[in-house]
């Protein structure tokens, strides 16, 4: 309570006599009753000005269909960007990858998929991402078959194919992702006590972030769907379904191994909830007996359940083939190898992570090999990742507002903040990094902005516009620039950060003078960075150098906030 | 304790009242809606523009490099300048005001096709962009002159459908053309009106003339408007006190001077130069068809789909032949010619033929069009009030939309701009503008036809809907008397109505899909095009209909009260 935005108004308008009551009354320091609502920090927000009107309807369904249909109107409209290697033939980008697994999955027999011409955009995400490709690719050869035509088909480029292939994208993320987002806000706003109206707003601005939009329906991918299907998992923890939980989770990685990203931490959380609560222990509490009380029937029901799952997901490939032992071997085998390409070395072009970074200090492909740099960066991730998975752990069993009985929603933020840490550590100093893994960490760090925090939304809304830049090298050279500044425009428009008084915007947290400092200097950074780019060609000798100046800026605002995130996961109670 | 309440409770009540009006103070602003449909804006520069783009390219062009006195008259393209001398002067301004890099980039080639790159469209984009302006500074005078909660809650309503309007994004910024600035000088006509000014009225009208001649339309309302609002004294008028104080000298003759004032500073020059002749030949050029490239959904679109059945029906049954001969008396002849057949069918460019209805003659459709304005103007005649005067624009708008010579499905902006400053007076006219809004819209959809833009043009269009038809509900007045039973069926009839749009959407949609498959889609074509403004053509006079006779019928709408 007592948020600044409360103050402003009293002062502003002393007529306003009820709200003048409520804000007195938290000036003495009253405790808030939980079951009160919290008063939303977003009421300030040009977000709120616009969906304002519509907060008087019942359930405010008509709010929620005009988010949704604007954020398809969005999509769309950013859908007229060129896509990923447009235009460059032969090998082209994404798009082709994307449109080329369609093609070879409706034509060859499921146990080629992932052997046919691995050289020309060989399959190399897993087995749901091969079956999207393939309902697809059916989908679309009903409308116009030469789309999808074997061999003869590659690189073809055409506006109804680009059409076709944008709708399927916006399909994609309207069926996973929006509705994912929209039960999140609704199921965790409970336990934060978000009201109906504030739920809106905050499913409005998680849907309206830039990064996503840009990666999915500018350069063209379906992270949407992993993104979705990971949030559905993050949403049945929460309500207590931890089999479904545990479904959707597999469906994820299923789709895009970059799921993995969240892995550790859903494990250690999930298996923390295998053991009692020291203080949900009735009589005689000790340690041993919260060690004593692990829960072996849950760990099997759950262990059998992501085994299940995935031999579902894997069935069609033993089904449909010969059968023999010794080819459905060579087969799964063959996916394994094609979804974790170790082989490939340690990051892509460059990325904003901790070996990219040092990398021009320590010249890591010169002095290990490939196995070596695999193992280095295996061990940190690791020793990393330790930290705040063991944490949360102790947490879980120590503390007694991780109890059952406790009506803090500390467990719930305890998930976010430790998806958030254990999924920027992987970005950080994980292996075969690319520049749009970013994706992935941004996600639980974006959710925060539900914790209805003017000191954490700030934070979240910097690392996103952070995240944005660190994809301009990217999105510059596929020439999705009016794109990238309009949607970065339009969010931090939308949250108030143009809004010259300091009480309506989200530009920096109002307490922390250090976090001032922080976002202040790296906006300056960046125009710089953008003004440095647009204007001047780099230096002959080094022709990254802007490239490498953008990595290493938002290397150093990714690890702050990674810091900043297990700091809040420490003080969490 | 009940007691209690009841005293007490008043007082909340007033204050939440009063907190209301004071923050309504600040919220009524049309810049964040500015500010975000901007963002839309620029996300579709990019993709499809149509031939007015180069047309207008071409204008800028030739008010670059030639002296005024050949404006009208260089023939370098076939995009010739035919918009009124002030339009043109606005693109004098504008060819000024392009940066160096945008003229070597081949904006202001005067050349017979035009060859420019991602620049120049940047720069036009954004012309158009910067000149809506207009309108939203228009819209937020005319909330701001609102006065009392519920006006000014209404006026925002209206004033955001407007600066909202599908239209104008289909338009304007993906087809290409001008027409949110010249709204926005009509909405600063109409506010005039509103506010009593009518001198204001005549000033901005005769301005907008000169902008694009197409405002004739509406000149005959607006000309008796001030006829007898402002230059004649109505109350001796009535009371058969003939005498030469029946008219307003001094009104008569300030109205006068300013009109002739902004239409000498318009044509001035050319009559200097002796280019009049030229000028008027662009601006009114009969020799066009009766419908246009594609068919706006009026009488005649709804006139040319019969005759096309009537076509089949004479092809198809023989003994259908002797009576269509017998009541329509057509030359055979003309049926029996492959050409004639082929070019009627195709109706997608070019002028169509009537081959069974007899010929429609371009004086019938204009004296159509102007007995329907008349009647729309009698009433006006005798209250000359700001309601009466707007219903009358917009009766107006809709008879010579619907009757016209030559009208463009572009027009029915036209009809929607003034009509909307009605709506929130009453319930009972909420009716009508659904239907004409729902249908008017659907006809623009054909004029994008690529498929990138198909969902952002139908979600728009959606989206919108579904916001204006409940805000709508919401603030406006409702009647004392409202329609029983009859009304309540209407209201059904209008919705299912308008389900039935979503239905031909998907299926010309589907037909769209599938034309590079099926031949017969192909030869289809024209069918597609014939049931969209066929159907909305049903759409837009159905609500000509209500409309008229909520005008006529109905007194308590019209009165100030």
């Amino acid at each position: 309570m007592g948020n600044p935005g409360s103050k402003k108004n009293v002062s502003k308008n002393s007529r306003q006599h009820k709200q003048g009551k409520v804000s007195s009354g938290s000036k003495r320091g009253r405790p808030v009753p939980s079951s009160t609502k919290k008063e939303s920090v977003y009421k300030s927000t040009v977000l709120y000005g616009i969906f304002k009107n519509f907060e008087r309807a019942p359930d405010q369904w008509e709010a929620r269909y005009i988010l949704i249909l604007t954020a398809i109107i969005l999509r769309a409209a950013v859908g007229l960007a060129p896509y990923s290697g447009m235009g460059e033939k032969p090998i082209n980008g994404d798009f082709e990858a994307q449109r080329h697994w369609m093609e070879l999955t409706i034509h060859l027999p499921i146990d080629k998929w992932y052997f046919y011409d691995l050289q020309y955009w060989g399959l190399d995400y897993p087995p749901l991402t091969a079956f999207h490709s393939y309902l697809l690719g059916k989908l679309g050869s009903l409308i116009r078959s030469d789309w999808f035509a074997f061999v003869s088909s590659r690189g073809l480029e055409s506006v109804d194919l680009k059409t076709y292939m944008r709708y399927t994208s916006i399909l994609s993320e309207l069926i996973v992702f929006i509705p994912a987002v929209i039960d999140f806000v609704n199921i965790m706003g409970k336990k934060v006590n978000l009201s109906r109206m504030d739920q809106i707003l905050v499913s409005a601005i998680i849907i309206t972030q830039p990064s996503l939009i840009l990666i999915d329906h500018g350069h063209f991918q379906y992270n949407s769907v992993m993104l979705g299907s990971f949030l559905f998992s993050l949403t049945d923890i929460i309500k207590g379904n931890y089999i479904f939980s545990a479904i959707w989770f597999i469906c994820s990685v299923n789709f895009k191994q970059m799921a993995l990203y969240y892995a550790p931490f859903i494990f250690a959380y999930l298996f923390s909830l295998l053991f009692k609560n020291y203080y949900d222990i009735k009589s005689g509490r000790s340690v041993w007996k919260v060690l004593w009380s692990f829960d072996i029937k849950k760990l099997f029901l759950l262990g059998i359940t992501v085994i299940i799952t995935n031999l579902i997901i894997l069935l069609p490939f033993v089904i449909f083939g010969p059968y023999s032992i010794k080819h459905i071997s060579n087969v799964l085998l063959q996916i394994l190898k094609r979804v974790f390409p170790f082989e490939r070395g340690l990051f892509e072009d460059k990325v904003a992570n901790f070996w990219c970074t040092t990398n021009i200090v320590v010249k890591y492909k010169e002095k290990f090999t490939v196995e070596q740099v695999a193992r280095l960066s295996l061990v940190t991730t690791l020793a990393t990742l330790i930290v705040p998975c063991s944490l949360v752990m102790y947490k879980m069993l120590f503390k007694r507002s991780f109890s059952t009985q406790s009506i803090s929603s500390a467990k719930e933020k305890a998930l976010l903040y430790g998806f958030t840490v254990t999924s920027w550590l992987f970005y950080l100093f994980s292996f075969l990094v690319h520049e749009k893994t970013v994706l992935v960490p941004l996600l639980p760090s974006t959710l925060l902005v539900i914790l209805n925090d003017s000191e954490v939304t700030p934070i979240v809304q910097w690392i996103n516009n952070v995240a944005t830049f660190s994809l301009w090298p990217l999105l510059k050279k596929e020439s999705i620039i009016l794109q990238y500044v309009a949607t970065l425009f339009l969010i931090n428009w939308l949250v108030g950060n143009f809004s010259v008084k300091s009480t309506t915007n989200f530009l920096v947290p109002k307490r922390s003078l250090f976090w001032k400092v922080i976002i202040i200097s790296t906006y300056i950074a960046m125009l710089l960075i953008h003004f440095v780019d647009a204007c001047y060609a780099p230096p002959s000798k080094y022709p990254d150098l802007w490239v490498l100046l953008n990595t290493t800026l938002s290397f150093g605002c990714f690890s702050l906030f990674c810091a900043w995130s297990m700091y809040k996961l420490y003080v969490l109670t | 304790m009940a007691k209690k309440d009841q005293v007490t409770s008043p007082r909340p009540s007033a204050s939440t009242q009063e907190n209301e009006e004071v923050d309504s103070e600040g919220s009524y602003s049309l810049f964040n809606i500015w500010v975000i449909t901007l963002v839309l804006k620029l996300l579709v520069s990019i993709g499809y523009r149509s031939t007015d783009f180069e047309v207008h390219r071409n204008w800028l062009a030739i008010t670059y490099h030639l002296p005024l006195k050949q404006w009208y008259t260089d023939t370098t393209s076939e995009w010739t300048l035919d918009y009124p001398p002030f339009f043109a002067y606005f693109e004098w301004v504008l060819s000024h005001l392009a940066p160096r890099h945008v003229i070597e980039d081949g904006c202001l080639d005067l050349v017979e096709k035009g060859e420019y790159g991602m620049l120049t469209v940047f720069y036009q984009r954004f012309t158009v962009i910067a000149s809506e302006v207009v309108l939203f500074l228009a819209l937020q005078w005319y909330v701001n002159s609102s006065r009392g909660y519920t006006d000014k809650k209404r006026a925002f309503v209206v004033a955001c459908s407007l600066v909202l309007s599908p239209g104008l994004l289909i338009i304007d910024h993906i087809h290409f053309q001008y027409n949110g600035f010249l709204f926005g000088l009509l909405v600063f006509m109409i506010n005039n009106a509103r506010l009593e000014n009518h001198l204001m009225v005549g000033f901005w009208f005769s301005v907008l003339l000169c902008f694009k001649h197409i405002f004739l339309y509406l000149a005959p309302a607006v000309f008796v408007y001030l006829l007898f609002g402002y230059c004649l004294n109505t109350e001796l008028l009535y009371a058969g006190k003939i005498s030469h104080r029946v008219v307003r000298w001094k009104n008569s003759f300030k109205l006068a001077f300013t009109v002739i004032a902004v239409f000498t500073v318009a044509f001035g020059p050319f009559v200097w130069y002796g280019v009049m002749s030229q000028l008027l030949a662009r601006l009114f050029p009969f020799s066009r068809g009766l419908t246009h490239a594609y068919w706006a959904p009026n009488i005649w679109a709804i006139y040319s789909a019969v005759d096309r059945v009537c076509l089949q029906i004479y092809f198809r049954i023989p003994v259908s032949r002797s009576i269509f001969q017998y009541i329509f008396q057509f030359d055979p002849s003309n049926l029996l010619n492959k050409e004639t057949l082929k070019s009627s069918t195709r109706g997608l460019v070019g002028d169509s033929e009537y081959l069974i209805l007899p010929e429609i003659k371009p004086q019938l459709t204009f004296f159509l069009a102007l007995f329907y304005q008349i009647m729309a103007l009698i009433p006006l005649i005798l209250q000359p009030t700001f309601r009466r005067f707007v219903g009358s624009l917009t009766l107006c708008a809709y008879a010579s939309f619907l009757f016209g010579w030559h009208v463009h499905e572009k027009a029915i902006l036209l009809v929607i701009f003034p009509i909307s400053f009605l709506v929130s007076r009453d319930l009972e006219l909420l009716d009508s503008f659904n239907l004409l809004v729902s249908s008017g819209y659907m006809s623009l959809f054909p004029l994008l036809f690529t498929c990138e833009e198909w969902l952002v043009k139908v979600m728009f269009a959606f989206l919108w809907y579904v916001i204006f038809y409940f805000n709508f509900r919401k603030v406006t007045r409702i009647p004392k008397s409202i329609g029983g039973q009859g009304r309540l069926s209407l209201g059904r009839m209008i919705n299912s109505y308008i389900l039935g749009l979503a239905t031909i959407l998907l299926c010309t949609s589907i037909m769209d899909l599938y034309t590079h498959k099926f031949a017969f889609l192909r030869k289809l074509e024209f069918l597609k095009l014939v049931i969209i403004s066929t159907y909305c053509g049903v759409g837009v006079i159905s609500s000509w209909n209500i409309f008229s006779w909520y005008y006529f019928m109905n007194e308590s709408i019209w009165s100030n009260d």
